[in-house]
């Protein structure tokens, strides 16, 4: 089932915390395919939401640093208030190309599923380091096991939802733990999902402001901890 | 006598306070009151606490309430962290409240829709 969707309906989200050296570039990036570019700054020391104002993208501040779950959930808040028909969502270091999101989009559209994923296990992880690559394969394996879901990357910040699926996924869990509430609400809903293949290029930058191996341990504790509490 | 008294004290003040975390979590009070329940029959029939920890394998009743006293100390802290995220929700509905009623567009450029709403701290957050 194809869909058509007006472009001033579609709303791009991208979560920033001092990203004052690329920002510029990936609202130049994003905004030369979707005229609506939302920017959650949370909270950044630096010049982010000045450089993403002037970059021509709506900037929304949280006050205090929440975390990327929290400001995703935030710009997906606002984009939905503004009528947004269809959302996606990219990270702040500049790993990701606002051409695959539109790529995924189009598929979104194509199958009528309701969120699209994105994976850099389908298309190209450039520069992927060999731990973080273990990483996310065993992260593939324990989302398989917790959420029954057959996917092939779990931590990708490429996303597309329909705005029914931005209304019924909302985000808890304010940090990292965030990609994989996501995936649990996918499941938990039966919403329709796809996975597009996705390029992502790590860069010196990006490694050094992505996550952990440590942050894998924090991500399934609040996972669980997220369970027991209401 | 003294110290009989002063735990059933302890122990009857945890299960009122165990019900009063209900709103928290559900798993949490009911560990509480399970304890404060076991503790006050374990305070009052101390033999009873030997009979029980030779049936589970250890040695001593004294060991058995070591035991359990690590496991509440888990739970307690448990309970802290929740309550702690509990605040952090509050905080970042607030955070989201006060972003959402500031946006900052480029020159030129509007929002279609005012993002500014009511905030009530006690809805569900879905409702805020």
């Amino acid at each position: 089932m194809s869909r058509i969707v007006d472009p001033g309906a579609v709303f791009v989200v991208i979560a920033a915390y001092d990203e004052e050296p690329v920002i510029g570039q990936v609202i130049a990036d994003a905004k030369g395919r979707f005229p609506n570019v939302v920017v959650v700054d949370d909270g950044s020391n630096d010049a982010t939401p000045e450089l993403a104002l002037a970059a021509g993208a709506v900037v929304l501040r949280h006050p205090v640093n929440l975390g990327q779950g929290a400001a995703l959930q935030t710009g997906i808040v606002y984009a939905l208030r503004q009528g947004a028909e269809v959302i996606g969502t990219l990270d702040a270091d500049g790993q990701h190309s606002a051409a695959d999101l539109q790529r995924m989009g189009e598929a979104l559209m194509e199958s009528g599923a309701d969120v699209a994923l994105g994976s850099r296990f389908l298309g190209r992880a450039e520069g992927l380091p060999f731990a973080r690559r273990v990483v996310l394969k065993l992260a593939v394996v324990l989302t398989r096991w917790m959420t029954g879901l057959r996917l092939t990357d779990v931590h990708n910040g490429l996303r597309v939802f329909t705005a029914s699926a931005a209304r019924r996924i909302r985000i808890t869990q304010n940090r990292m733990a965030h990609a994989s509430e996501i995936l649990d609400e996918i499941a938990h809903q039966g919403l329709r999902h796809i996975e597009v293949p996705v390029s992502i290029r790590y860069t010196e930058y990006s490694l050094a402001k992505g996550q952990r191996i440590s942050d894998a341990i924090r991500v399934i504790g609040e996972m669980l901890i997220g369970k027991i509490a209401r | 006598m003294i110290i009989q008294i002063l735990l059933t004290l302890g122990l009857v003040v945890l299960i009122p306070y165990a019900y009063a975390q209900r709103a928290t979590s559900r798993l949490i009070p009911v560990a509480m009151t399970t304890i404060g329940v076991v503790g006050l029959y374990f305070v009052w029939l101390p033999d009873h606490a030997n009979d029980l920890a030779h049936l589970v394998g250890v040695g001593r009743g004294a060991d058995l309430v070591l035991y359990c006293w690590i496991l509440i100390s888990l739970i307690v802290a448990l309970n802290l962290h929740i309550v702690a995220r509990s605040n952090l929700r509050l905080i970042t509905e607030l955070a989201r409240y006060i972003a959402l009623s500031e946006p900052r567009t480029p020159c030129g450029m509007s929002p279609r829709h005012p993002a500014g709403r009511t905030f009530d701290a006690g809805a569900p957050p879905g409702e805020r």
